[in-house]
């Protein structure tokens, strides 16, 4: 029997892995390495390396099911259609199109995506976001404020070409880890790699200066490194003056913000604070990769300014080895916001409230009513379900029951819907609320594009049948649509991405047969003959003036600190062997065999005080609710600070729904909590 | 052949048992350990000159071919003698036993293959290299990094 080797991308996270999948007899039997791949050469972490036992499992949703009584009942496609048509249809023609909302996934490929946010605002509701909201909503507000466009600047490789690395509010050692290889190879050729985190990780192993700083005061030591390097001179004047505005109010901002000022705030030593500063500030080429350390703050959006104003005074941006680079979670939450998947912004980042947004996706989708203001974001959506402003949901992919924090309430309004519908590969923890679950097909079931953290676009081709009955998202968006009244005719994805070519600029010139190379395009690429662009801002900024802008940014405390009822602050993250709410991961035995447990990692000094010894369970409340885990001493934690992986339904129980004012994103990395031993 | 480690490099991912798991059929030949809160290390069969396992094993199952330690399931009684005789625990005996076969029939070892920071690697020239200059680097600094 010949085995035939499909190439595919890592249905895991934003660095966008490729890997052949090895077919035979129309089952996935292996997987192959792809050597020549520009972002991993070859190389998968162990979630790429799981990545198909959850293509088989026994869980898959293989048939539309309905409520039925506490249980579910199997229906037909042709009357699961009927029921989500009726049902999205009645709430539309009895309380408006704006009272239904619609969850795309930054898991689905882009033409879904495309689909997913046209349906919804073809049939007049402004709500359609997806869980990009979770991750790195402040990167799209910050960086398009401050820069005009909101990617990662440089490819993930040339982060070898950098001479100092500084990595804050990032364990990509775990989160990504194939970026560790380009770390590497920097420090080979004598790079000086600074970390900035509450906890010390795989990735503070890497590190030349380990800053430890406490969670949410990011804006102090990054005020407190641009202050230095303002009075030692170190800053870049000619690309100050050329290139970028609001260096004056900047520098008058942060005149009082010392290095000593910052180390009380953060916790970490002035002198480190200066040799940060020094080191970024004074090799020839530095590059700033963040995650969300930096975003999900209430301070995200300010936090992802600070970053970039770091970069901008220094000149650090726009050459080989330097850059701001958000590295981004999922494997297409890139590509889920420039499919215009949120609230504020059309595709192409064309924003939801300017007149000529709506007159060109008008004309182009021959829609006169569409609707002209920003929706609810992702959580706006939950509290609007509490409170009954929204009547019916249509989530795709994504799992706020256990992704969203303060996740018990989550799922009481999920319930309070008149309607819900989930489309997903799994019954997972949203799904239960829904009134009917449509089964999808997972990446290796479907073709389709996926965009990675690097705006590296790469087409995914289908290895095998979805099972059961189970189809790709792209083909139920289509049968819902056109049982909504709609003209959804694609016959495939590539005749999707045509529509894209015609309506995203950055991606006019990234057409279906150009992505039939390994590797892909880097959007923007604005014509077929255009190469695509890995480095952005090499000759000025989309902005007025072609200036990028330096903003000052005041710091502000977290929302929660530490208080005598709730002594410490319990921050959240990700671990190697899992993926985000887990639904795939903790399926996958050989990824939950070796991480099968919660766990809470909390300083010994800490422990011992309340009689806690490492393996103990212990319960973690915060105002929200109790989560119970295993405790994990390490000196690695910082005194007063707790840290969970989210990747475990308790974990989202604790967390707090405060969030950043401007971008929406709740604050995952701050909440105060107290810590007992169970008897 | 054989294969190398740079502690320096690895992050602990796991991904070299999980590949290692994948391709030999659910039973892997690699265990990473970590060190505390500050390094990891996978541990592997390091195909030994003189390799214990095979002189402790009186059935011939392991033996060595070139500079592969080898093993033929054939003869293996799962007396588990070779697990008790190599010096570095990386002979593991479930009925039988099973340890790195260096993915004989593979262009590469897998977890080589497959590790994303690059930590493992089947050239000794390459981990000789980076062990240099970073001595240079540490002689030059007057320091021990
Ligand atoms: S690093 Fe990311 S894309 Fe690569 S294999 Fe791991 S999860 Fe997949
Ligand atoms: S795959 Fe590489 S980095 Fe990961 S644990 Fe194994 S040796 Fe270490
Ligand atoms: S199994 Fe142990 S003794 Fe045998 S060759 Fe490998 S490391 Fe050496």
């Amino acid at each position: 029997m010949t085995k035939v080797l499909v190439p595919t991308v890592c249905p895991y996270c934003g660095a966008g892995c490729g890997f052949f999948v090895a077919v035979e007899r129309e089952r996935a039997v292996g997987i192959e390495y792809m050597p020549d791949h520009p972002v991993g050469e070859g190389a998968l972490c162990s979630k790429g390396n799981a990545s198909l036992e959850i293509l088989h499992h026994q869980e898959r949703l293989t048939s539309p099911l309905k409520r039925k009584g506490d249980g579910w009942a199997k229906m037909t496609w042709d009357e699961a259609i009927g029921l989500v048509a009726r049902g999205i249809g009645e709430a539309i023609r009895e309380d408006g199109p704006d009272k239904v909302a619609f969850l795309a996934s930054s898991k689905c490929t882009n033409e879904e995506n495309y689909l997913i946010q046209k349906l919804a605002r073809l049939l007049g509701t402004p709500h359609i976001d997806n869980c990009a909201r979770l991750c790195h909503a402040p990167s799209v507000v910050g960086l398009n404020r401050s820069l005009g466009a909101a990617g990662m600047t440089n490819p993930i490789p040339d982060v070898a070409n950098s001479r100092c690395i500084f990595i804050i509010g990032s364990n990509l050692a775990e989160n990504h880890p194939v970026i560790s290889r380009w770390v590497h190879r920097a420090k080979d050729a004598g790079a000086v790699v600074i970390v900035a985190d509450p906890r010390a990780t795989p990735t503070s192993w890497m590190a030349d200066i380990f800053l430890q700083l406490t969670p949410g005061t990011d804006v102090a030591l990054l005020n407190g490194i641009a202050h230095q390097i303002i009075k030692e001179g170190l800053m870049d004047r000619e690309y100050i003056a050329e290139r970028t505005r609001g260096f004056e109010e900047f520098e008058e901002s942060i005149r009082e913000f010392t290095p000593e000022k910052a180390a009380e705030i953060t916790g970490v030593p002035a002198e480190e604070i200066i040799r940060a500063a020094r080191a970024y500030a004074s090799s020839p080429a530095s590059t700033i990769l963040y995650s969300m350390g930096i975003t999900q703050h209430t301070t995200g959006t300010e936090n992802v300014q600070a970053v970039s104003n770091l970069a901008l005074i220094t000149g650090q941006i726009g050459r080989p080895g330097t850059g701001v680079m958000p590295l981004r979670g999922q494997n297409n939450v890139q590509g889920a916001c420039d499919m215009g998947a949120l609230a504020e912004f059309y595709p192409g980042y064309r924003r939801a409230d300017d007149p000529g947004t709506i007159e060109f996706f008008s004309a182009a989708w021959e829609a006169p009513a569409l609707p002209t203001s920003p929706g609810l974001t992702a959580t706006e959506m939950i509290g609007a379900a509490a409170s009954g402003d929204i009547r019916a949901m249509y989530i795709v992919g994504e799992d706020p029951a256990n992704s969203d924090p303060s996740s018990l309430s989550v799922k009481s309004a999920l319930e309070a819907l008149d309607f819900l519908v989930v489309q997903d590969i799994f019954m997972t923890a949203t799904a239960q609320a829904a009134d009917v679950v449509l089964p999808a097909a997972a990446w290796a079931e479907k073709e389709g594009s996926f965009t990675n953290t690097e705006r590296r676009v790469q087409w995914s081709s289908k290895a095998v049948e979805p099972p059961g009955s189970a189809l790709p998202d792209l083909e139920i968006i289509c049968m819902v649509a056109r049982s909504l009244g709609l003209d959804f005719d694609y016959p495939d994805a590539a005749s999707v991405l045509a529509e894209i070519n015609r309506t995203v600029p950055q991606y006019a010139g990234i057409t279906r047969e150009r992505l039939a190379k390994e590797g892909g395009l880097v959007w923007p690429c604005p014509s077929c003959d255009h190469p695509g662009t890995p480095i952005l801002h090499s000759s000025g900024f989309r902005l007025a003036d072609g200036r990028a802008y330096i903003v000052p940014v005041p710091y502000r405390p977290a929302a929660e600190g530490q208080s005598p009822e709730y002594p410490f602050l319990l921050t959240t993250g990700r671990i190697a062997l899992h993926h985000n709410a887990g639904s795939m991961t903790r399926r996958s035995p050989s990824l939950i065999g070796r991480a099968p447990d919660l766990f809470v990692e909390i300083n010994p000094a800490d422990a011992e005080k309340l009689g806690i010894g490492d393996g103990d369970l212990v319960d973690v409340s915060t105002e929200r609710g109790v989560a119970q885990a295993a405790a994990r001493l390490t000196e690695g934690m910082k005194r007063g600070v707790v840290f969970m992986p989210f990747h475990f339904p308790g974990t989202n129980i604790l967390t707090t729904e405060a969030a950043d004012p401007e971008a929406r994103i709740p604050e995952f990395k701050v909440s105060a909590c107290r810590i007992a031993r169970r008897n | 052949m054989a294969f190398y480690v740079d502690i320096r490099r690895c992050i602990g991912c796991r991904s070299c048992e999980v590949a290692c798991e994948r391709v030999h059929g659910g039973r892997g030949h690699v265990q990473v350990h970590f060190v505390g809160d500050s390094a990891s290390v996978p541990l592997f069969c390091h195909h030994c000159e003189e390799a214990s396992c095979a002189t402790a094993c009186s059935f011939g199952a392991l033996f060595k071919e070139g500079e592969r330690t080898a093993f033929d399931v054939e003869k293996c009684t799962g007396c588990g003698l070779c697990s008790l005789a190599c010096p570095f625990g990386v002979v593991w005996t479930d009925k039988i036993a099973h340890k790195c076969d260096l993915c004989d029939g593979r262009p590469e070892p897998t977890c080589v293959a497959t590790c994303p920071a690059d930590a493992l690697s089947t050239d000794f020239d390459l981990l000789a290299r980076r062990a240099r200059s970073r001595a240079a680097r540490a002689a030059a600094q007057g320091g021990r990094r």
